[in-house]
């Protein structure tokens, strides 16, 4: 079975010990710290808003087994957790899941795509087909490696094994979409938010200390450690997502100013 | 608040209580009119609708269907668009710079773009009224434009602001610490001051940040003014008179429903606006309602958002503050040894983390590990941003898609193209702020591309042949239909639009008011500017509590 999902191999490297680092509850760089302990300094409905996050994971209703346990593997790969305690993983694709069942749109489509629903169905199509290329195997069989390579290949947008498919959607845009969709799901997560050291809900509190990183009384400061990726990943190089420049532009979607 | 009957025939009928159409129905419901505002996104109960959450703020933008298209596609949703009373000034930053003197005359002195039919000196008094109304908070001396100061004392310094004004300083820049932004740095009446949250993007639940759903709809409501929420406008009804006759529009349950109304106006922004009035097409106007010019839908306009994004060995912790903070409109004004027309200014923003992971997708192409090590970095980062104008363009455009949206409405289909001046501007733009952003002493700089805000395709200007609206908002062709939003607008400067929109929706309710009843049974013109009505702000806020300034 696949490494990844189980978690036997890809874990982060200490790089004094050149052991793997053993998973934990809340990997970063803020020991201790949990917005969630501040939950009765938040209102009501972000209270229940939250906590419903937390408790309540979203069925699977959209993908079939097969193509969720396809998405599984290929968000794992995308947002690996290895490093993270069982128990403490974020559900990414039962969000994803929900979107689509939902039929929920960010407000507009690409003129040169399908529909987020096809856009989803297509990808995975192709994931399959590139899996078959390199490996002779269905994606969720690869080891971790190979499973990077495939990914990294859509992220390069250069992934021919697939042209059918991306002669019916922008390689590009269907990356941007996947990678977009698993940030979300995770970092919509308060033991994301601990784990980077973000604020979380913040109201009716707010802050006193807006300068110089300084914590507030409830935060904790920061307390950095050295980690490596896990050898067999091929994720941790910055390289702009590639293809040909007419494909490429991808205005950044959150509103900022 | 009053109900009106679709049977009624009200004076005004308001298409979409945003930004500008709050203005307007507190303004003309305070003069007497009947006037119903059709909005359709829900009228918010802050407390029990909003949270102090991104993800879970996802339903205040306008994320129904459309179609993103051209060379360099638009997002759209949630980059531009709110949806529910308040529109885009329930999700705005916030940012409230007025448009320089020259932003008014750009074709005669660069010979690009477009004049505007007014000049600064018109839409001055209005400024400094909403100025005062909203209010504002900003520095007390601000240099760029016509120089002015701000009622309302600066926001004091974030993360963020700290490197803008530590890089730029370096640079010999002058910035705006503090301000120009609608945040209330101290409280008044029963607005509360802000408490440096950082979630204006996502609803100010504090109140401390203006939004027209507080600052001007409860005194429409009080005024007699109706808001009627989860109602989308599907087309304006012309008569054989060439006067239009009221409005069409699906209710919270889906059912079709006429408003009379005497006179409308359409306040939907800049896509929703064309969008309408391309769906109103009707004999006569095969084109659209109002589109003789054949202009209706063109020169739509993006501002050039470019956010450069910095690490620093220290902590920032940028999701502190509001994001707007602390700005320059130093590189403003057309600059010949730049080699392109107009210019930029440079502002905080302030990612929080989806939009921080998408952007570091976007500017590093994180993934994976990757992505997992630079998020943890997430305190380490500032965020700072180009707001570049981009000129009107006709090819850069808003027309009907084949698909419909839930009501079986076409949805918009949008066309954006940068052009040779455009992309100069943006490639100055982000180099500067790039440096600006290593003079502050970050470690790693990177950037993304992104377009803010949308103003223009249903634009204003003297001639019929060339434009929708005259200088007021009443369309050309049609003597009793108007448009009063962001689309109006000829040209964007490098100044964010709202207040700028809002000061229009004030002027354009001085005219129709000091008009009366001849908008209602006449088709001629008066061009004559009306006087300026200080008596119809909101009570208790036109030159009150100000701590400076009179
Ligand atoms: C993330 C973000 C940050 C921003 N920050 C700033 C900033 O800092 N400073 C600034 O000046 N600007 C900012 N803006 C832009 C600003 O929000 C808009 O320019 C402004 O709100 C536009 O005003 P408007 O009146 O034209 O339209 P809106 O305020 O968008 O109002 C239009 C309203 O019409 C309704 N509507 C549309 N069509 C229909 C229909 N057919 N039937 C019924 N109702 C309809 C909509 O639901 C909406 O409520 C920001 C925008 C975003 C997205
Ligand atoms: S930072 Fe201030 S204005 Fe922005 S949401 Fe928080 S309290 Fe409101």
């Amino acid at each position: 079975m696949n490494g990844a999902s189980t978690g036997r191999k890809s874990l982060p490297i200490d790089p004094n010990t050149h052991e793997p680092l053993p998973p934990v509850r809340q990997p970063g760089y803020y020991p201790g710290y949990s917005t969630l302990a501040q939950q009765t300094f938040w209102d009501a409905k972000t209270r229940s808003v939250i906590l419903h996050r937390v408790n309540h994971t979203p069925p699977i209703r959209f993908f079939d087994s097969e193509q969720a346990a396809l998405m599984k593997a290929v968000c794992d790969r995308i947002i690996p957790q290895d490093d993270r305690d069982p128990a403490y993983r974020i559900p990414i694709v039962n969000y994803i899941d929900e979107r689509l069942h939902e039929d929920k749109i960010d407000g507009f489509r690409y003129e040169n795509m399908p529909a987020d629903r096809d856009v989803y169905r297509l990808g995975l199509q192709a994931i399959d087909m590139l899996a078959q290329d390199r490996g002779g195997l269905r994606f969720v069989n690869l080891d971790a490696r190979r499973q990077d390579e495939v990914l990294k290949s859509i992220h390069d947008g250069n992934a021919p094994a697939a042209q059918e498919i991306w002669n019916h959607m922008s390689i590009q845009r269907f990356w941007k979409g996947l990678v977009s969709d698993c940030a979300s799901a995770y970092y919509s997560h308060p033991w994301a938010w601990d784990e980077i050291g973000f604020g979380g809900p913040a109201y009716p509190r707010g802050y006193m200390r807006l300068e110089g990183g300084e914590p507030e009384p409830w935060e904790v400061d920061e307390v950095r450690y050295e980690w490596q990726t896990p050898p067999d990943s091929l994720s941790d190089v910055y390289e702009p997502a590639g293809g040909d420049s007419e494909q490429k532009g991808h205005p950044g979607q959150g509103g900022t100013h | 608040m009053r109900r009106f009957r679709d049977t009624d025939e009200v004076d005004y009928c308001i298409v979409g209580v945003g930004s500008a159409g709050g203005v307007l129905l507190q303004r003309l419901s305070r003069a007497g009119f009947q006037v119903v505002g059709i909005e359709a996104g829900p009228f918010w109960d802050t407390e029990r609708d909003w949270v102090s959450d991104e993800k879970g703020s996802h339903q205040l933008y306008w994320t129904d269907l459309r179609i993103t298209g051209g060379e360099h596609p638009l997002s759209l949703g949630e980059n531009n668009s709110g949806k529910g009373v308040g529109g885009g000034s329930v999700h705005w930053a916030a940012f409230a710079p007025r448009f320089h003197p020259s932003d008014f005359r750009v074709y005669t002195e660069d010979g690009v773009g477009a004049d505007w039919p007014i000049s600064y000196d018109d839409l001055k008094p209005y400024y400094e009224l909403l100025e005062r109304e909203i209010p504002i908070a900003g520095p007390a001396y601000f240099p760029w434009g016509d120089p002015h100061g701000y009622p309302y004392g600066p926001h004091p310094m974030g993360g963020v602001g700290n490197s803008l004004i530590r890089g730029c300083t370096k640079l010999g820049i002058r910035v705006s610490a503090g301000g120009p932004v609608a945040i209330l740095s101290g409280s008044r009446g029963d607005r509360p001051h802000c408490i440096y949250r950082g979630f204006c993007i996502q609803g100010c639940k504090v109140g401390a940040k203006a939004s027209t759903l507080i600052t001007h709809v409860p005194n429409a409501l009080e005024s007699g003014g109706e808001v009627r929420d989860c109602s989308m406008a599907s087309r304006i009804e012309l008569g054989p008179d060439r006067r239009v006759k009221g409005v069409h529009y699906f209710d919270r349950e889906g059912r079709e429903h006429f408003q009379k109304a005497k006179a409308v106006i359409v306040s939907g922004y800049a896509i929703e606006t064309p969008r309408l009035l391309l769906n109103s097409a009707c004999p006569g106007f095969s084109a659209g309602l109002a589109n003789s010019s054949g202009t209706l839908g063109r020169y739509l306009m993006a501002q050039a958002g470019n956010v450069i994004l910095g690490r620093f060995d220290h902590l920032v912790r940028l999701y502190k503050a509001p994001p707007a903070h602390a700005m320059t409109e130093e590189f403003y004004e057309t600059d010949p040894k730049r080699g392109f027309a107009r210019g930029f200014a440079i502002q905080t923003v302030g990612p929080l983390p989806i939009a921080f992971a998408k952007q570091m997708m976007v500017a590093k192409g994180a993934w994976g590990w990757g992505m997992r090590r630079v998020m943890m970095d997430y305190n380490h980062w500032s965020s700072i941003a180009v707001l570049g104008e981009i000129l009107p363009w006709a090819d850069n455009r808003v027309e009907l898609a084949s698909e419909t949206d839930q009501f079986g409405i076409p949805v918009a289909k949008v066309t954006f193209n940068l052009h040779d001046n455009d992309k100069k501007l943006i490639e100055f733009g982000k180099n500067k702020v790039m440096e600006v952003m290593w003079a502050a002493g970050a470690e790693d700089v990177v950037q993304e591309d992104r377009y803010a805000h949308l103003v223009g395709a249903s634009r204003m200007g003297s001639d019929p042949e060339t434009s929708v609206v005259d200088r007021f908002g009443r369309t050309h062709d049609i003597a009793n239909l108007f448009v009063c939003d962001g689309s109006v607008l000829p040209t964007q400067g490098s100044a964010n639009p709202g207040l700028t929109i809002q000061a229009l929706a004030a002027r354009t309710a001085d005219y129709l008011i000091s008009q009366g009843d001849r908008i209602f049974n006449s088709n001629s013109r008066d061009m004559t500017q009306p006087p300026i009505r200080y008596n119809l702000s909101p009570p208790g806020t036109f030159w009150k509590g100000m701590p400076r300034m009179t």
